[in-house]
């Protein structure tokens, strides 16, 4: 294989065989995490990347789900869906969500995780309660609620009542409509995030704070200056996490509002949704879904300059 | 010399005496508060699960009798009755919670196989285009499957999968973030016992087999707790792919117990229930694990 002056027949062959073995091994040995990638690599680009990718060729074609009629738009389905008042008041409801949301989420995240991971007695049975909503679905979190903030029946309301409040009609009325979905996804959302800060104080050396104690910093000073840049990869991750997961947020409109009343809790997953598989139009519902991305995208790349590590 | 000397440790022990009181009655009034909040996020976390089980004993017309204004006996059942649970069995949720079971052990199995292998492959070689691949990996894990929820379900309508267990369960069996987890843990697996092994003459399956998986129960009782919940939980996907009532998983037997007009609210809470004790009852005794396995796609990432 290889130029070489060989003097002999046997020493040809030896050589030969070294070489090949020499050649098999690396063969193997290049090709194992080839083989090991193979079924999980396969399955990923069939069925997420393909449909990535489909996605957005969609999005350029009339489409709908029983017609196999399909024809190439251009761009029709983007401007039809950007010309369209349901498509923009579903995005500024998305906003408004988010805004309110998010922050909400995160702050009370934090704090539940500071309290949750204080050493008082019984702590660990308490860490069990709160973290219980994590393992139930969203199926299961929203028609819990649901049934709690019921107009007529539910317990909140009844909850209320103790205190002289009169009934509240939460799902029912557009000025309500949101923050009660606020309120629903705050039992499993906030449990949840709060996982991320609890691992990340557990992480922060107990030594660091002893060493402030020590040199007199009071227990808000070492909170304020040590524990919170400490969490700051924590913080950002926690922030990506729940904006991708309140940005494409569904089963709880799908389940109790479908959007309603007068389109105040029309997130725009739903919308996409409402439009592919209610409506049938699939172009444009592929073109929404691409804007989703793309925003996505922006407000991440926006967190991620915010909030970039130093080191 | 002296004297100032004794002065300043006079004046030091009474700041420390007062230093300790306070931090007493701080420490006191800290406690307490502490524990009025978890005692409040604990009630705010268990009442309507509390609410759900006294409510799934409950006769439908006597549901709400102590809901409004609230009183302690609406989180007991009234009238105690199996009907709901009966009535749900009889409208198949038997069959619903089989095809749940045998959906997520079925991701479990697999699923954990597959990322497991593809985890090894990232964590313990390196390889040509290695950086681009994961790419890929982690862009799937990025973006949510809900987005492309819709060209998914028009390929596996094409390869003729609808209303069957393999629609519902081969898309979603090369699961990103499970495939990162492994990843993570074998990157700390020691490449000296893989060497060892190598040296000996075990083929990279063998090593798998026998040396690597017996070394990594942690990590995959992580995945496979995460694998778990994630399809037991899932009910977009197969409100898609299998909308026949033979194929119906329990999360849609829940979500379509809630009637346009008229819910039955003990059967509904019923079902929710028994959609909701399943995995609590698999994650309690692996409680560890399963938050590891959730912290550990975020923290150490």
């Amino acid at each position: 294989m290889r130029g070489g002056v060989f003097k002999n027949a046997s020493s040809l062959f030896s050589s030969y065989l070294n070489v090949r073995r020499k050649y098999m091994k690396i063969k193997q040995k290049n090709l194992a995490p080839y083989l090991l990638l193979l079924p999980a690599l396969a399955l990923l680009l069939v069925f997420r990347i393909y449909p990535m990718i489909s996605t957005v060729i969609e999005s350029f074609y009339t489409n709908n789900l029983t017609a196999d009629a399909r024809e190439f738009v251009g761009f029709a389905n983007f401007t039809r869906v950007l010309s369209d008042q349901i498509f923009w008041k579903s995005l500024k409801v998305t906003f408004v969500f988010n805004l309110i949301n998010i922050p909400i989420q995160v702050f009370l995240a934090l704090v539940v995780a500071v309290i949750l991971n204080s050493r008082a007695r019984g702590i660990s049975l308490f860490r069990s309660i709160v973290m219980i909503p994590i393992a139930v679905s969203p199926v299961v979190s929203t028609t819990l609620w649901k049934t709690m903030m019921d107009y007529n029946a539910g317990v909140l309301n009844g909850l209320l009542a103790l205190v002289g409040i009169p009934r509240q009609e939460f799902f029912l009325v557009k000025e309500q409509a949101l923050w009660s979905i606020v309120i629903v996804t705050a039992w499993k959302g906030i449990p949840y995030m709060m996982i991320f800060f609890l691992a990340g104080l557990q992480e922060i050396p107990v030594a660091v704070l002893e060493a402030a104690k020590i040199d007199g910093a009071s227990s808000w000073q070492s909170f304020f200056k040590i524990t919170l840049p400490l969490l700051k990869r924590v913080f950002a991750f926690v922030l990506v996490t729940d904006t991708i997961l309140n940005l494409i947020l569904f089963a709880p409109i799908w389940l109790i509002t479908k959007g309603g009343p007068q389109l105040s809790t029309n997130l725009i997953m739903y919308e996409t949704y409402r439009r592919g598989m209610v409506y049938g139009d699939l172009g444009g519902s592929s073109a929404m879904l691409i804007v989703v991305i793309l925003i996505v995208a922006i407000v991440l790349g926006l967190q991620f300059l915010a909030l970039r590590t130093d080191d | 010399m002296a004297f100032s000397k004794n002065k300043d440790l006079e004046s030091d022990q009474t700041k420390y005496k007062s230093l300790r009181n306070k931090k007493f009655f701080g420490l006191v009034l800290n406690r307490t508060v502490v524990y009025v909040i978890l005692m409040f996020l604990a009630v705010i976390t268990l009442l309507p699960l509390m609410w759900a089980v006294a409510a799934s004993f409950t006769p439908l017309n006597k549901v709400f009798e102590y809901t409004y204004p609230f009183q302690f006996k609406a989180l007991l059942p009234n009238d105690f009755t199996w009907e709901a649970y009966q009535n749900l069995f009889d409208r198949g949720m038997g069959n619903a919670i089989k095809n749940s079971l045998i959906l997520a052990f079925s991701s479990v199995f697999f699923g954990g196989i597959i990322s497991a292998l593809a985890g090894f492959a990232f964590g313990s070689f390196d390889f040509k285009g290695k950086n681009f691949i994961f790419a890929i990996v982690v862009i799937t894990f990025m973006i949510p499957t809900d987005i492309i929820a819709i060209p998914s379900y028009m390929l596996v309508r094409r390869l003729g999968w609808l209303n069957s267990y393999t629609g519902l369960i081969v898309p979603s069996l090369a699961h990103g973030m499970a495939i990162f987890l492994f990843t993570q843990f074998f990157k700390g697996f020691p490449k000296e016992l893989l060497e060892a092994a190598r040296v000996d003459g075990a083929s990279w399956f063998r090593i798998f087999l026998s040396i690597v998986l017996p070394n990594s129960k942690p990590v995959i009782l992580s995945a496979s707790l995460l694998l778990f919940v994630g399809q037991w939980g899932s009910f977009f996907w197969p409100l898609l792919v299998a909308p026949t009532p033979k194929m119906q998983v329990v999360q849609m037997a829940v979500a379509t117990a809630q009637g346009e007009y008229r819910t039955l609210w003990n059967e509904l809470m019923a079902g929710a229930l028994i959609a909701a004790i399943i995995p609590i009852l698999i994650i309690m005794p692996f409680q560890r694990y399963y938050i590891e396995g959730i912290s550990g796609t975020g923290v150490k990432g």
